[in-house]
Order: C-alpha cells, then structure tokens, then sequence
C-alpha cells in the first residue's frame, strides 16, 4: 500500500488524530490477524437526500485502508472502520469532505449505542406481547361465540392449554419492566403505578392458569389470558412511544452538540507556534487567540489588550476591556485584538469547570417530582384490595366454594389499564405538539411541573435580549466630549454606516445593520481597520476619516475619554472641531414583552435574575413591566435565590441560556434553555427552546395546563370505569368477554382523548 | 373436526416460531434504520 494516504493532515484536521480526541467516537478491535482495527462514527453534514448516502459511502471506499463504511440518511451518520496501519482518521474526514460534505466525530457514539440497544429490547418485548396477544384472542374467540353445549369440552380446554402456553412469553418476557418497577417501588417503600399494574398481571395470569388445569377449583372456570395480553402491549406500546419521544430529543440535541474538537494555538519555546486539542493544554503554556474566537482556558493576557465577551459566563451583556496582565475567562470570546495568553487553569479549574460542578451539584438536590399518576396509585392500590377482601368475605358467607372466584375477578377488572394509560399518553401527545412548534423536551413530566409553576426566574442577557447589541441614538460631540447638539448631519451618519460595513467588529455590525444597504454615499478609499482601536479610511477629496474609540477617533485629544454609561462608537475627520458618537443599547427580542405580559396575565410571578450591572438590568425590567429584579447576580447567589423561593414552597419555572445560568436551570422544578445558548445550559435544561421564540414559554406553559386538564380527564374516566364494574364484578355478573372488551373500550377512549393535545 | 387438535398446537408452535423469525432480524438490526433500507433499492451501483 502506497504511504500517500497517510501523509500529513491539513491543518485544522490534524487534531482527529490525536488519540485523546478519539477517544469518544471510536472504538478500537484486535482483527484475527493481530492488527487493530477502529471503527469511528462520524456526524454528517450538508445531507439532502437518500442518494447522498450512497455518494458517501462510495467515497469512502475509494481510502485504501477504509474496511467498511456504513451511512444512515435518516440519522445522517456514518460508521466507518479503518485500519490504523494504512490511514488515519483525517484522511477518512478528507474524503467525505472531497464528496462534498461535512463530518465531525461523533462523541454521543456510546449514548446512542445505548439508545438503540434500549430501543431495540422495547420493541422486541413489545413485538412478543402483541403478536402472542392477537393469537391468544383466536383461541379465546371459539369460546365467546359457541353457545351452549356447541363446543367440546376437551376442545375448550385445548384452547385454554395454548393460550396459556403463549402467556408464558408475555409474563415471563414483556412484562418484565412492570414486575421490576413494582418490585423497586415496594423495596423504596413508596407507591408507584407499577404495583397495581403488576398485581393485576399476576393474579390475572395465577387465576386463568388455575382455571386451565382444574376448572373444578377455587378459582373458577373462566379464562382471563385475552385481557392480560393485550393489556400487557397497550402497555407496552404506550411505553414504546414515549421512549422514542425521549429519544428524538435526545438526538436533535445531540446533532447539535457535534463539532470538530476544540483546538488551541500554542507556543512552543521557539517562536513556532503548534494546533493542539484543547485537553492537551497545561497551566504554563502560551497559547494565541485570535480575533473572534474563544478563550481555551482561563489565563492572564501576556501581549495585546481587547474587548472580551463574557456574557454567557457572567450574564454580563457588553463587552469588557482587558489589558495585559488582566485576567481572562475560558469560554469568553476575543471581540477586540489578537492576542497572547499565558494559561493559569485548565479542565475542571477553570470558572467554567466551577460552574459545571455547581450545577452537577444543584442536580442531585432538585427536589422530586411526583408524578400524579402515581399519586394516584397508592389510594388506587388499597381501594381495590380492600374491595376484593370485602368481596371474598361476603361471599364466603353466601357460597364458600365461589369467595375466592369473586375476589379474583374484582382484582382483574380494576386492572389499571385505562389508569396507567391516561398519563404517558398525554404527555407523548403534548410533547410531539411542543416538539412540532420547536420546544424539545427532554423530561417528559417537566410538563406537569410548567403547569403547576407559580414563579418564573427569567435572564437577561441573551434571554430576553437578542446576542447582539442595537444602535439607539447619535449624538454631536465637541472637543471636551460634551454634548453640542441633538441634531446630526444625517450625511455624516450615512458615510459612517458605509464604513461601518467593511468590520466585522460586532458594534460596526450592529451600525451597519440597523440601515438598509443604500448605494454608498461615501466612496472610501484605503480602508484601515486596526484591531482594538477601530476604522480609518480616505473620502473623494482625500480627507482622514476614523471610526472607533475614543482616543483612535482624537489621537491628539488631552480630554480623557468621556464616561458613558451606554458602549458608544465615535466617528469625525482628522483635525475636526465636532464629532459624531454612536450610542448602543442591547435589543429586546421581538416578543419578549408580549410574552411576559402574557405569562403574568397567567398568574405566574415573574423576576428578572441577571448577572449584568444593576441598572442596565432595572432599565430592562422597567420596559417589560417586571417589578422583582436580581441583578448582578453571580451563579452562587442565583441559585441560593431560587432555593428560597422553593423553600417558600412555590414550584419554580427558570428560562435561561448562558453557562452561568446552568445551575439553576438544574435547581429549578422545570427549566426551559434557548436553543442558541451555551451546551451545557441546553444540556440539562428540561426543555430546549430550539425556535429561539419567548413565546413558546407561553405557549408550552397553556399546553402543560391543558394537559393537565385532559390527564384529569382520563384519571377520572378510568376510575369512574373501574369503579363502574367493581358491583357488577362482586355480584359475579361480569363474563370474561366483557371484562375484556370494556377494558380495550375505556384504554382508546383516553388515548383518543389525549390526542386532542396533538393539535396545537 | 379432529383435525383441529392437530391445528392448534401447531398454530402455537407457529407463532413460536414466527416470533423468533422476528427476533433475529431485529437483534440482526434490520428495523434500526427502516428509511436507509427502504431507499437503498433506488441507489445506482449497488448489487442486488
């Protein structure tokens, strides 16, 4: 084999390489020959179609070295093994990006494997309960339609034999989970909706084998295999469903969190400078960061001074000036200047590393939530028992010989069927509602908690504002930074504006964006943009014109720079008496206040929790007519403020995105992420916004009421049913057939019901 | 009718087996990815 495939690596591909960064997509085998073989599952991009996946695949069987390669369109993955000897895994990236599309290591490999195996065991239980199910209803058919003496005795008891025989895989196998939950839920001594429903399997199952192998004994002649079947894959199919509604959360978040390892440029001692992964970097080391991206790790600057954004870190919504020697947080972006870190803290040390720790911390002391439908299971629980004891005493004094026969029967036709269906099914139907709309739950019951939430803690700073920062006002300014007048040449702010647009500065953006692209008033020549400091550039008589900060703009100025409470952007000529200032102000997103005019007309108790600097958090709230405000708010104290409100005793709602927000998105009854905030925010939020719309929270929060509403519906049909046939089960008036067909009716009519949460 | 005690022990045998026909294709991951396997058909250059 030629070496060509395993020549070096384009830049920014070297890093796959590196073991540490492979080690969660792939998985290394010992081949029979002796040599290791890898097998790598990557995340695909830029898929339109079916036929994509045959290009692909194509593609990477043209790697000498690439054993197999398997794509999925609809996953829009791929599973590749190569071997190590002949190629490497940036010579397999190449060639799929060489076809024409993207693909980055898949680091939820495990988690997924997981997820299949899970899904696979449930469709397999589920595929043996319905299919014994529908034959065990051929044999009880016979039974139901023969009238009188038409049917043989040993035939009925064939019958019976067979369909006992094939309840065995149903009890033994599919309906192992329930056995399970109820055993786990009497070993932690709490009442869970499992009990009843495993009660009911079993003595349904112990009182129809009773019947077949002695049909002169305790328990009757009837039959019950039919209802136990088809009661365990309604179950069953329930289950499955809410399983995969968990699961395409799961992935579409997942699909988001793939990227090409995170890389940093370090400096080796002489001047070179080296692409590492980011797990490789040490305190000590010198490490450059360029223009826009983010810090690896916390350090101090060492060369350079610029502008920082740590809003997704602190909350804090404009960009902080940083010089050398000043501090620096990982994460944060460089917005101003290239420049030179030395590293302090990396991994777990960093503020970021602290914050995550806080919020794992926060994640194990959430409180509880109780599920109402099993709220309902204990009281459920001790009603049917006492009622089959009551049942069994008074007939032992009517008819000894048929006590047992009765009790047996009204523990088979309480069978919480319908019960235990009425919530998983609303909560599936609501959350494929929500998922349509863009909100993606991750925690099905996180519904019941918006619906019961009485306080709803919402941040600032990427939350209510939009990430980037809007122009509000302009002003003229005289040598000595005062105020000379409201009235601005509005030929000068157009020339400004078309200046703006050659930076990709986010203040010039926001400048450059709030104006539409008119044809270029200004015809800029030598156009300059140094970094940190701002524009220049020459108009059509040759004249100097800057844009920037204060001391670019008046280089000769013996004014200190003027002190402004809002960021501002200063624009004049060379040698000019007056000068233009551009005033900027965050953006509230469209919605915002709709939405929280909506949530509070709901009832709900709103407080704006931010890390940003007191007034500018007051100024917003006032816009939005929030009257409870937290501001600069560090991680610690925003947690400590929604413990207290829960020690108060009011379920808490919180909407965030930032890092700094993640531990009480953990601590919070339920918390809802936006979609463009930081990974771990998303991560273990209940709910992600992906739509970015705050008026999904108002949405979700009336489709959680209404869920309640439909879930209250259906506990109470299934109860009234179950209750309904309980006299009719102690008078012994209740034949199999219609125990069975009763308990089918009632379990479609509450998934029919919930249904009606589909439509949003 | 006596043919029935034959027919019924074999329906339960069948089913038996028709089970496990569907367990080794779904452990042999044939339902993982049902719309890759139901497009593969239109896919040019492959056998079969």
């Amino acid at each position: 084999m030629t070496l060509t495939a395993v020549a070096a690596a384009p830049d920014d591909l070297a890093v796959l390489d590196d073991p540490i960064e492979q080690q969660g997509s792939t998985r290394w085998e010992t081949a029979p020959g002796g040599h290791r073989i890898a097998e790598t599952s990557l995340v695909l991009g830029g898929m339109h179609c079916a036929a994509c996946a045959g290009i692909i695949e194509a593609a990477l069987a043209g790697v000498p070295g690439v054993e197999r390669a398997e794509v999925s369109a609809a996953g829009q993955r791929a599973q590749v093994r190569w071997d190590p000897a002949l190629t490497r895994l940036s010579a397999v990236v190449e060639a799929i990006r060489g076809a024409g599309y993207e693909a980055v290591p898949d680091g939820a490999a495990p988690a997924r494997e997981l997820r299949q195996g899970e899904r696979r065991t449930a469709l397999w239980r589920l595929f043996v309960a319905s299919f014994c199910a529908m034959q065990i209803m051929m044999f009880a058919t016979p039974g139901y339609v023969a009238r009188g003496d038409e049917m043989a005795a040993d035939l009925r008891q064939l019958l019976n034999w067979g369909s006992w025989l094939l309840s065995m895989p149903v009890l033994l196998f599919s309906a192992g989970p329930f056995f399970q939950g109820a055993w786990r839920s009497l070993r932690q001594r709490r009442m869970g909706m499992d009990v009843p429903v495993a009660l009911g399997i079993a003595v349904s199952f112990v009182a129809s084998s009773g019947a077949t192998f002695d049909p002169a004994g305790v328990f009757g002649h009837e039959v019950y295999f039919d209802s136990l079947a088809m009661f365990v894959s309604f179950l069953l199919g329930a289950r499955f469903l809410e399983m995969l509604a968990r699961h395409r959360a799961a992935e579409s978040l997942e699909s988001a969190l793939a990227a090409l390892p995170e890389t940093a440029q370090r400096l080796v001692a002489d001047g070179v400078v080296e692409t590492v992964s980011l797990q490789r970097l040490r305190p000590g080391d010198r490490v450059l960061v360029p223009l826009g991206a983010s810090f690896p790790a916390d350090g101090r600057l060492e060369l350079g001074a610029t502008q920082v954004d740590e809003s997704l870190l602190t909350g804090e919504s404009l960009p902080v000036a940083r010089q050398v020697g000043d501090e620096v947080v990982g994460g944060s972006v460089n917005l101003g200047a290239p420049v030179r870190v030395r590293v302090e803290r990396v991994g777990a040390d960093t503020r970021h590393g602290a914050i995550v720790s806080l919020m794992r911390e926060a994640l194990t002391q959430r409180p509880a939530l109780v599920r109402r439908a099993d709220a309902w299971a204990g009281p459920f629980l001790w009603v049917v028992l006492l009622l089959a004891a009551v049942a069994g005493a008074v007939w032992s004094w009517i008819d000894p010989s048929r006590a047992i026969g009765v009790a047996v029967a009204v523990l088979i036709v309480t069978c919480p069927c319908a019960l235990s269906l009425a919530v998983p099914s609303a909560m599936v139907a609501a959350a494929g509602a929500l998922a349509r709309r863009g909100v993606m739950l991750q925690r099905l019951d996180a519904l019941e908690a918006l619906a019961g939430m009485r306080r709803l803690f919402i941040d600032k700073t990427g939350t209510l504002t939009e990430d980037q920062a809007s122009w509000v006002g302009t002003r003229l300014i005289d040598a000595a930074g005062r105020s000379a007048a409201d009235v601005v040449p509005p030929n000068q702010v157009a020339a400004a504006i078309a200046l703006a647009r050659s930076s990709s500065h986010p203040l010039a953006r926001a400048l450059a964006d709030a104006a539409p692209a008119t044809a270029a008033t200004v015809d800029w020549r030598q156009v300059h943009e140094v970094a940190g400091q701002g524009l220049e550039a020459r108009d059509g008589q040759g004249r100097l014109w800057r844009l920037g900060s204060w001391s670019w703009v008046r280089p000769a100025s013996t004014w200190p720079a003027p002190v402004t409470e809002l960021p501002c952007v200063w624009f004049g000529a060379e040698g000019s008496e007056l000068i233009l200032r551009f005033d900027f102000d965050e953006r509230l997103r469209a919605d915002a206040a709709e939405a929280v005019a909506a949530l509070t007309d709901d009832g709900v108790a709103m407080t704006l929790l931010s890390g940003d600097q007191p007034q500018r958090a007051e100024r917003l709230a006032a816009r939005l007519g929030i009257t409870d405000v937290r501001a600069g708010a560090t991680p610690q104290s925003k947690l400590a403020a929604v413990a207290e409100a829960q020690a108060a005793g009011q379920p808490v709602g919180m909407v965030g995105d930032g890092v700094n927000d993640a531990p009480v998105l953990a601590q919070a009854d339920v918390s809802l992420a936006m979609g463009r905030g930081a990974m771990v925010a998303r991560l273990h939020a209940d709910a992600v916004i992906v739509s970015n719309r705050l008026g999904d929270v108002v949405l979700a929060r009336r489709l959680a009421l209404r869920m309640g509403q439909v879930m209250r519906q259906n506990l109470a049909w299934a109860a009234a049913y179950n209750l309904a046939c309980v006299p009719l089960a102690l008078a012994g008036w209740l034949p199999p057939w219609a125990a069975g067909l009763g308990m089918a009716c009632s379990s479609l009519l509450v998934v029919a019901n919930s249904l009606r949460l589909a439509r949003v | 009718m006596d043919i029935l005690y034959l027919l019924i022990p074999l329906s339960a045998v069948l089913v038996l087996g028709l089970i496990g026909l569907f367990g080794w294709a779904l452990h042999r991951g044939q339902f993982d990815d049902l719309q890759r396997e139901g497009e593969r058909i239109l896919d040019e250059g492959e056998a079969g």
